[in-house]
């Protein structure tokens, strides 16, 4: 019998458990919709507009906005856009211009700012603690198309994290660059998966590969965590990955966001999803 | 040309047997519509659940390598049938629409027809 000596292996790194904060997501943003506020809410994570207490646009520099999902699914021409914001902007009636004009339906212009809004939002009331400012009396130059309730969109980031941490609870893959796992598991992947997957190179992160693909960034997110459950996807600088492809423009490389190991153990990789599969039951 | 709201009001008022009607992302599991329901019958949970659903059938086309799309996906219960059919257009991709029937009452065909003619409402 041969023994193979092998050298301990390392200690596994130790994570911070995802929280998922479930009540008063923003105090503030629960006091204005009380006073039926009209104005600008700067969070950290982007900004809220709210309109006699509902928020009628939310934007987040994390997520393509309304302009980009309409023009990238080619709903709408650049043109298009840029002639309905020169029209009407000043007056904040550019949803309404869109729609008289013929540009576009009116369901389908709502159905893309809803998903728009509730995607920013997601960001936006991400957990921060950053201080918090609002702007009585600002308007946004989209105008009303479809206001949504504050207790209703707070329910829904609530229903979202949730969502994300029954997928995998693990969030480094949410903001770190990602690659492809040196061995990546047997995995049939849905079209909109394989989607994702294709513009994974070591430097895009989720938010790049969102805005290459003109989805909602909580959409990606989604599928970054089911590529990452499934062992085939990583953030990079951990678990043994390597970029699939060399960066474009030379990038430096990012910062990894977990102390990275001194060699990439295929054992610890396994561990490390065995635990967090574990603490997702 | 409809909103969301309208579209889904004419489901459920000219669809014979409708009890309700969502219109649902199927990665988010959100209903950004509902009309119709009941206390017993909560179809924001219906919608999120169902993208399950949807997205089991199209991984197994995927394993099965069938190049074709999903129109509907039908699943009858003793007395109900749910009507799932994922939107086409442009602007729709991702989403479904979600009927609630009441079998005794309804008719299939024509709710499938209807249905279909609701998604072209929207334009999506």
């Amino acid at each position: 019998m041969t023994t193979v000596r092998m050298p301990s292996p390392p200690p596994l790194p130790l994570r911070q458990r995802a929280q998922i904060p479930s009540a008063g997501l923003s105090p503030m943003l629960d006091r204005l919709a009380g006073e039926r506020a009209t104005g600008v809410l700067m969070r950290e994570g982007g900004m809220l507009y709210l309109s006699e207490g509902q928020v009628v646009y939310a934007e987040s520099p994390a997520t393509p906005g309304l302009d980009a999902l309409l023009i990238t699914r080619g709903t709408l021409d650049a043109d298009g856009w840029r002639e309905a914001v020169a029209q009407a902007g000043a007056r904040q009636r550019v949803g309404r211009f869109l729609v008289d004009s013929g540009r576009i339906g009116e369901g389908a212009l709502e159905l893309c700012h809803l998903g728009a809004l509730y995607d920013a939002a997601y960001f936006v009331l991400g957990p921060s603690s950053a201080p918090v400012h609002f702007r009585y009396g600002e308007a946004h130059w989209l105008g009303p198309v479809h206001p949504v309730p504050v207790a209703a969109l707070e329910r829904e980031t609530v229903r979202r994290r949730e969502l994300l941490h029954g997928i995998w609870p693990d969030p480094a893959t949410d903001e770190a660059p990602l690659v492809r796992a040196a061995r990546p598991a047997k995995l049939t992947v849905t079209p909109r998966q394989s989607a994702v997957l294709d513009r994974i190179d070591g430097v895009r992160t989720a938010a790049d590969i969102s805005r290459a693909l003109g989805r909602p960034a909580f959409h990606t997110l989604v599928d970054v965590r089911r590529l990452a459950a499934a062992g085939v996807i990583a953030p990079s600088g951990v678990g043994g990955g390597r970029p699939s492809a060399e960066p474009a423009g030379g990038g430096t490389s990012p910062a990894p966001t977990e102390p990275t190991l001194p060699h990439a153990d295929p054992h610890i990789t396994l561990l490390k999803r065995l635990r967090d599969a574990l603490e997702a039951l | 040309m409809a909103n969301t709201e309208t579209a889904l009001k004419e489901a459920l008022a000219s669809i014979e047997g409708a009890t309700g009607v969502a219109l649902v992302d199927y990665t988010s599991g959100m209903a950004l519509g509902t009309m119709g329901g009941s206390k017993s019958f909560d179809l924001t949970v219906a919608a999120a659940g169902n993208t399950d659903v949807v997205r089991a059938k199209l991984r197994t086309m995927e394993h099965l390598g069938l190049k074709g799309q999903i129109e509907d996906i039908l699943i009858t219960l003793n007395d109900q049938y749910h009507l799932i059919r994922l939107l086409t257009g442009r602007g729709g991709n991702g989403l479904f629409l979600y009927l609630v029937l009441d079998s005794k009452r309804a008719n299939l065909a024509m709710a499938r027809h209807q249905l279909k003619k609701i998604e072209e409402d929207l334009e999506v």
